[in-house]
Order: structure tokens, then C-alpha cells, then sequence
């Protein structure tokens, strides 16, 4: 999660990186690149292919910076390029199914609570429910893989993420609400299964 | 009140402190009420809290000081005009080569032999198993069918 303080240092040094200040882009570097990997290794699920994504995440950060703008929130810009490099290696795989998760469906349309029904708290264990939630990531279409990503582990805020995935924060609502219904519903398939 | 489906979307919102006051304000006293939905909250709830505990991976390396070499050597960026520059030929760029696989090499042509850490070169080794921790062998983990 971010701050307000942290936002106005991240503008203070990428201002100072676009004059070509190599030591402020090193500090962006190192004030994100823990968040960065994280990110990129959820999304694709290999470590070694995530560093080298990481790594290439802020090369063309850097080499992009001349047209970063205050207006757009350092962070936000940078998990953007992560997000395209990242989706870039899925292409290559061939692993990414686009499919048009959200069109024609209103504001939470389609969403079965069924699917999502709570279970009894002693039919999963903390840990089982982990292990779950890492098997669903996998599972899960790359758009709400990355749109759960940058919620519960970024923290980002619909409007953020709306401007990063160039969505509506209408199409935001319903796609993280999908997400979450997907991840209750593995659970609950999964939970028999010990 | 009538039965109905919980709206996962406003509950979902909700739980995000997303929703306006109005409608925030609305579904707090209808919570109190509705048990279905009351439940509905909590099961998102309970998902928030499984993400919170997802194992922290790490780099295990400062990477700033990777780029911190690179950058040396990597020519100063400008807004204008675009010129190629080398970086442009990594497949990676053209984002349409897909035959092309980037892990062998990316980091180790990238660096052209400066600046390289042994830890550096050995984030270029593709690993064919599964992504350590995060996978539990599902083989249609990433992709179902990619490798079929
Ligand atoms: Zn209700």
C-alpha cells in the first residue's frame, strides 16, 4: 500500500531520473523491485522468468521515463510495463486465453453466490486454504489473476486499477467481484479433496 | 424482506471501500439483517485474509545495483526522436517473436559480459519445474494445455 509521502518521493525521484540522474532511478528501482517480482511471479509462475522479467520491467522503465508524467502515479505506471512485459511471455507461451470476461454482463451479472457459498470454518485448514488459493491463481484467467494481484496484494485502489488495465471502475467492480467468486468456488470444490 | 441473491459485486466493493456513503451506509443496515449476504461478506473477508498470508517471495539479490550496471553503460533515454537502439531487437520488444524463448541468454546479452554477478547469471537458467512454492504439480497450472 502506498502513501501519500511515498507517492510525492517516488515524483520526486522519477523527476529527477527523467534529468537523466541514474542514482534517483536506482532508489525507484530499489523502493519497487521486491513489489515488481512479487507481481510479475504470480502472474506467470517461474521464478527464474520472473527476474528476468523484472529486470526488463525497469529497463524499459527507464528508457520510457521521458514520458512519464506527474499525472499518472509512478506505481501505477510502473506495474503497467511490468504487466505488458509479463503478458508478453504469456503470449509467447501461448497460454494466455483472452476471453471477454465482462462484455454484455451489467454490474454483477453472472455471478452465482452460489458459487461462493461460505463453507463450514473446520472443512479447510489455514494451510490447505493456501496452498487453494496458490492452485487457483494458477488456474485462473489471466485477467482476473492480475486484477486480484494488484487488489489484495497491491492494494490498488479500483480507480488505480482502472487506469492501469485501461478499464471502466465499473468493469473493475465486476471483474474483481468475478474473481473472488472463482477463488470461493475452487475452494469449495476442492474442499473434499484432502 | 424478501430472500434474494446476494450482489457479490456491491458486497465485493464493499469490502474494498469502494461503495459511496450512501450506498455503504444502505448496505451496513442491511447487513445486519440479511444473513446470506452477511455470510457472502464474510467468505470475501476470509479470501482477503488468505491472500495477506500467501507466502512473501523474494529476489533474494538487490537488483538495483543489477540496473544500477547496466544503466552505466546503456545509453541516455530521450523523448524524442526515437531511434532504435538495442535493446529494440530482444524479442521481448517486438513482442511477436513468438518462437522465440527469452529466458536462455536475455540476461546474460542484455548484460554483454559487464556487470555480471554469478547470481545474475544464474537467474538466465531456465527452470522446466515447477515454479518453486507456488505450484502444487497441477500441470494446467499457466496455461492449460500449453505444453501438451
Ligand atoms: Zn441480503
Amino acid at each position: 500500500m502506498t502513501t501519500r509521502t511515498d507517492d510525492a518521493e517516488d515524483e520526486r525521484l522519477a523527476a529527477q531520473a527523467q534529468t537523466g540522474d541514474r542514482q534517483a532511478f536506482t532508489l525507484l528501482v530499489r523502493r519497487y523491485q521486491e513489489r515488481v517480482f512479487r507481481f510479475i511471479l504470480r502472474m506467470s509462475g517461474a521464478r527464474d522468468e520472473a527476474m528476468d522479467l523484472t529486470q526488463e520491467t525497469f529497463m524499459k522503465a527507464y528508457q520510457a521515463l521521458p514520458a512519464w508524467r506527474p499525472e499518472a502515479r509512478f506505481g501505477t505506471w510502473l506495474f503497467q510495463i511490468a504487466r505488458n512485459v509479463t503478458l508478453d511471455l504469456l503470449r509467447r507461451r501461448r497460454t494466455v486465453e483472452f476471453i471477454p470476461l465482462d462484455t454484455g454482463l451489467p454490474d454483477g451479472a453472472a455471478l452465482d453466490p452460489q458459487d461462493a457459498a461460505p463453507l463450514p470454518e473446520e472443512q479447510l485448514a489455514d494451510k490447505q486454504r493456501i496452498q487453494l488459493l496458490e492452485r487457483a491463481l494458477c488456474e485462473l484467467p489471466v485477467e482476473q489473476r492480475e486484477i486480484l494481484l494488484l487488489r489484495e496484494l497491491e492494494n490498488m485502489s479500483y480507480a488505480d486499477i482502472a487506469a492501469m488495465l485501461n478499464i471502466e471502475a465499473g468493469t473493475v467492480k465486476s471483474r474483481l467481484a468475478r474473481a473472488r467468486v472463482a477463488v470461493l468456488a475452487h475452494y469449495r470444490h476442492h474442499a473434499g479433496e484432502k | 424482506m424478501t430472500a434474494h441473491a446476494p450482489d457479490m459485486a456491491t458486497l465485493s466493493a464493499y469490502l474494498d471501500g469502494e461503495l459511496g456513503i450512501s450506498e455503504r451506509r444502505q448496505l451496513d443496515a442491511h447487513l445486519a439483517t440479511c444473513r446470506p449476504c452477511a455470510l457472502q461478506l464474510a467468505a470475501l473477508q476470509a479470501l482477503a485474509a488468505d491472500f495477506a498470508k500467501l507466502p512473501q517471495e523474494n529476489l533474494g539479490f538487490d537488483l538495483a545495483g543489477v540496473i544500477e550496471g547496466r544503466l552505466a553503460v546503456a545509453p541516455r533515454p530521450r523523448g524524442k526522436p526515437r531511434t532504435a537502439r538495442w535493446w529494440g531487437l530482444l524479442p521481448v520488444s517486438l513482442g511477436a517473436a513468438a518462437s522465440i524463448a527469452l529466458g536462455v541468454g536475455m540476461g546474460s546479452a542484455l548484460f554483454g559480459g559487464a556487470a555480471v554477478t554469478p547470481r545474475v547469471t544464474a537467474m538466465s537458467v531456465f527452470d522446466t519445474l515447477p515454479p518453486g512454492g507456488l505450484c502444487l504439480g497441477a500441470e494446467s497450472c499457466y496455461g492449460k494445455g500449453a505444453r501438451k
